[in-house]
């Protein structure tokens, strides 16, 4: 085991052997603990889990890189990552800084016993399990990492952060006769055990929402006035927008917002962010997987488009600001442009005001899961469930309920969006099907004119 | 073949004097080159070791399972996670298990040797075949992508005397093809796993992948109809069964209470058969044994439409007191997870052609966003991205948009037709399947 000092010092001696006016070089240290424990029926695991690597990268016209777990393989990256003589004009220089900063929950897991954790989950478990027998498995799950990051590079840069992440999801699954469904309750933050604060008093409704699934109906199909809840508003502002503003799909020509930067994107009431620096969100850091410093992207203003999301390269080559979005999954994972905490800005109605105003439409709720077109611009994303609005009323309680058409078409029909105060849903994203990085999305409710849905 | 590595971590356990004990041991070498466009944009290795370690605690009818993943050889590391791995099996309390002793194994070929002797050689020599094929395409190009090969070396031992080591070689990659004309913009985008060099393919599937693209530039969007005839491609196929099929077969479900299948009862059309198959050659999961030890086996999930056996792992064949199916499969954290290995259909006796010529309207769909059924209901609902409306027995044009949806549960009772054509798509072997009573929308 080496300390942190001695594992910069052998990070800054590679680094010092490649010049930067010859080319970019960076390292990265990335070190996880991680707990996880999951309850269900029939099973209880736990797990812990140690990991920790080494990836080195040099620019030279294209990306040279190289990953190992062991500190002694430092060598490799001087046999493997060849050394230029030549100049680099590509690659800006952004300049180096420091900083060793950690985020403290208000209770640090790692002061908590192993007991109390598993003892918080098997209460959860029974709980649910004793409220009703059409509960036939209530699975818990609880994660928590505690993720360590030292950055070297040859522009100077020598960082280090340790960032607690800690989730909770509860997902009661529920039956009765041959019908199975459930709802479920998730958290998570860069937080500590206090994501347990107050979890007493949320397990009746989480119980019954999956209870009430039992008796949802299948929702209508075609193209209705809808209203998406926060965590639907930011599955479009992640999934089906975001994506497309990745400047690594612009580079690639594979970006259906590539020529709209400054034109009119989303309607005039959208104000869109990517924010790396919030704190204390699952989506939050100090400093991105090569060294910059986290910002705040100011996406969509007013509904005209301002930037797209970069990390070095594409600020670089786009003539640029990365605001520290260049981001892995780990060491052994590529790293690419990444979002973080992406979500609408809430507006000055009430959600009250909005479903009266809709003769017949759907309110879709609780965001599951989306995914991304960056050429085409088209959109699919999935609610786990919805309410029918019929005459100005939420009514019928829904299955799950797919979105899907064009993206700008439906950020161009948003007629309305409420004053709740902003909601950020934690979740994992991936780059198309792979590499997963914590991610929040939000926002309030969001009023869309019309747009197609189907059940999911 | 040895393993020093493991040899030590055995050590380290036996000397902690604990009796029940089994370590997971892997080596994974990864050699990717990412595109842009036409061009290389970045070249990556990736060298890297993990262990798992799992201590079992006896308590009567029940057992404490510790389960620690770590990655550093340093003595006192590995002496840490022992030490917490007793610790975690101490306090868990699961159902009674213990682990497999030796058993016969099929021995299966899973790597290939010039793919073990020069990794990056080959990755160049396909990286060359790949990018030489994207050169000769018409009016399509490339706007990113993948390719990588991998190289995994399992080992795992338990104090049952169980010793058991394997290699593997496979294949990934991602391509996006994109078509343009006039203002018109259309790609198609897909990631492939391949067990065998020799079903790479490479010229051919970026052939086919890039006249998806141009013709999804002359789509529209699709008919929209509430009891639609669908035929799904083999790869739409996998997205659809493989997550529910493997989770309402799984001895896990049925002790759950959660699975929707009864042994012997009609889940499926009569013409509808489906085999988990661990051993299958050039399936991505093939392996001689499961990740506990138990032997991988072929299982006849449903036969002719009636389903006849679950799929067990250790635990829950204990829990039931009948042989495991070797279904066992390690997640990437070390956990053992109640699934499938590879799922086989069997070919049917009709022809792609012949089944859209049958079909007087429907639709042949390619691609859709993300299928991502739910595994406990069945249901989705999925944008098309890439497919054809079928009419009078022949593709009417390109579709794109619109909404697909349905459930996978009642798809199996509504199949009706089975090509004799059939394509592997990652740990899968089917066919062409059409599927009637599915929902279109717009």
């Amino acid at each position: 085991m080496h300390s942190y000092e001695e594992i910069l010092l052998f990070l800054e001696e590679t680094s010092n052997d490649y010049k930067r006016e010859n080319q970019y070089f960076d390292i990265l240290h990335d070190e996880t603990s991680s707990l996880r424990i999951k309850k269900t029926r029939s099973d209880e695991i736990i797990i812990n889990n140690n990991q920790s690597g080494f990836v080195g990268r040099t620019f030279i016209g294209k990306w040279k890189e190289i990953a190992f777990n062991d500190i002694s393989d430092l060598e490799l990256i001087k046999t493997k990552l060849p050394k230029s003589s030549e100049h680099d004009s590509i690659m800006k220089k952004n300049g180096g800084w420091k900083l060793n900063k950690e985020v403290i929950p208000q209770i640090d897991p790692q002061n908590i016993n192993i007991e109390d954790k598993i003892e918080k989950v098997r209460e959860i478990y029974q709980y649910l399990k004793n409220y009703d027998e059409r509960i036939v498995n209530p699975i818990i799950v609880y994660t928590e990492d505690l993720s360590s990051r030292i950055f070297v590079n040859n522009e100077g840069c020598n960082l280090r952060q340790i960032i607690p992440r800690t989730r909770v999801f509860i997902q009661p699954i529920a039956k009765e006769g041959s019908i199975i469904d459930f709802d479920y309750y998730s958290a998570g933050g860069e937080i500590g055990f206090e994501i347990f604060d107050n979890i007493e008093n949320k397990l009746e409704k989480i119980a019954q929402n999956s209870l009430d699934m039992l008796k949802a109906k299948h929702s209508l199909s075609g193209k209705f006035p809808i209203i998406l809840d926060p965590d639907m508003t930011g599955l479009i502002a992640h999934e089906s927008f975001g994506h497309g503003l990745e400047a690594d799909q612009v580079l690639r020509d594979r970006s259906y917002l590539k020529n709209l930067i400054n034109k009119k994107v989303a309607s005039d009431l959208c104000n869109i962010y990517d924010a790396p620096n919030i704190e204390n969100e699952l989506g939050s850091y100090f400093f991105d997987d090569e060294g910059i410093k986290s910002g705040k992207n100011f996406l969509v203003k007013n509904g005209i488009l301002q930037d797209f999301i970069h990390n070095r390269i594409t600020a670089s080559i786009l003539g640029s600001e990365a605001k520290g979005n260049g981001r892995r999954e780990s060491y052994a994972h590529s790293l690419n442009v990444r979002m973080s905490n992406t979500y609408f800005e809430p507006g000055d109605n009430t959600l009250e005001e909005m479903i009266s105003e809709i003769k017949n439409g759907v309110l879709l709720c609780r965001g599951y899961f989306g995914m991304e077109d960056p050429l085409g611009g088209g959109l699919q994303v999935t609610s786990k469930k919805g309410y029918q609005i019929e005459n100005g009323e939420k009514t019928k309680l829904l299955k799950s309920i797919t979105l899907s058409g064009s993206v700008l078409e439906l950020l161009k029909s948003i007629n309305a969006i409420s004053k709740d105060n902003l909601s950020l849903k934690p979740g994992m994203c991936g780059k198309g099907y792979e590499d997963f990085v914590p991610v929040t999305s939000g926002g309030s409710f969001i009023r869309v004119e019309k747009a197609l849905i189907s059940p999911g | 073949m040895s393993n020093d590595n493991l040899d030590l971590l055995e050590k380290k356990i036996i000397s902690n004097k604990i009796e029940e004990y089994d370590i997971y041991y892997l080596e994974s070498n990864i050699y990717e080159t990412q595109f842009i466009q036409e061009k290389i944009e970045s070249e990556r290795e990736v060298n890297k070791i993990n262990y798992f370690i799992r201590i079992l605690e006896q308590k009567g009818n029940n057992t404490g399972i510790g389960l620690v993943k770590g990655d550093s050889l340093k003595d006192k590391q590995i002496n840490r996670d022992i030490e917490k791995c007793k610790t975690l099996s101490k306090i868990n309390n699961t159902t009674k298990y213990y682990f497999p002793g030796k058993n016969p194994y099929n021995q299966i070929i899973l790597a290939e040797e010039n793919i073990l002797k020069n990794p990056l050689d080959i990755k160049n020599k396909y990286c060359d075949i790949l990018l030489s094929s994207i050169n000769n395409l018409e009016k399509t190009k490339p706007s990113f992508g993948k390719f990588r090969v991998h190289i995994q070396n399992k080992f795992l031992k338990n104090n049952n005397k169980l010793n058991l080591n394997s290699t593997k070689t496979y294949f990934f990659f991602e391509f996006a093809l994109k078509a343009e004309s006039n203002d018109k913009l259309a790609e198609y985008w897909d990631i492939e796993y391949v067990k065998n060099s020799k079903d790479l393919e490479l010229e051919e599937r970026m052939k086919k992948w890039a006249n998806n693209a141009k013709d999804a530039l002359e789509a529209k969007l699709p008919h929209p109809k509430k009891d639609a005839t669908v035929i799904f491609s083999p790869n739409l196929l996998k997205d659809a069964l493989n997550p529910v099929l493997s989770f309402h077969a799984s001895g896990e479900a049925f002790y759950d209470k959660t699975s929707s299948f009864k042994l012997e009862e009609k889940i499926a059309d009569e013409n509808f058969t489906i085999i988990d198959d661990g051993l299958f050659e050039g399936g991505l999961n093939s392996n001689p044994w499961d990740g506990e030890g138990n032997p991988h086996q072929k299982t006849k999930l449903i036969e002719k439409g009636i389903f006849k056996n679950r799929i067990f792992d250790q635990k829950y064949s204990i829990l039931e007191n009948i042989i495991s199916t070797g279904n066992g499969i390690r997640t990437s954290e070390g956990s053992i997870t109640n699934t499938i290995s590879n799922l086989i259909i069997p070919s049917g006796n009709i022809s792609l052609e012949e089944i859209i010529s049958t079909i007087k309207e429907g639709y042949f769909i390619e691609k859709c966003s993300w299928l991502n059924p739910d595994q406990f209901t069945g249901s989705f609902g999925t944008e098309i991205r890439n497919g054809y409306y079928i009419k009078n027995g022949n593709l009417e044009n390109p579709i794109k948009g619109g909404n697909l949806s349905g459930n996978v549960l009642d798809m199996l009772k509504n199949c009706k037709y089975i090509s004799k054509e059939r394509e592997y798509s990652e740990n899968s072997y089917f066919p062409y399947i059409a599927f009637s009573n599915l929902n279109i929308s717009i």
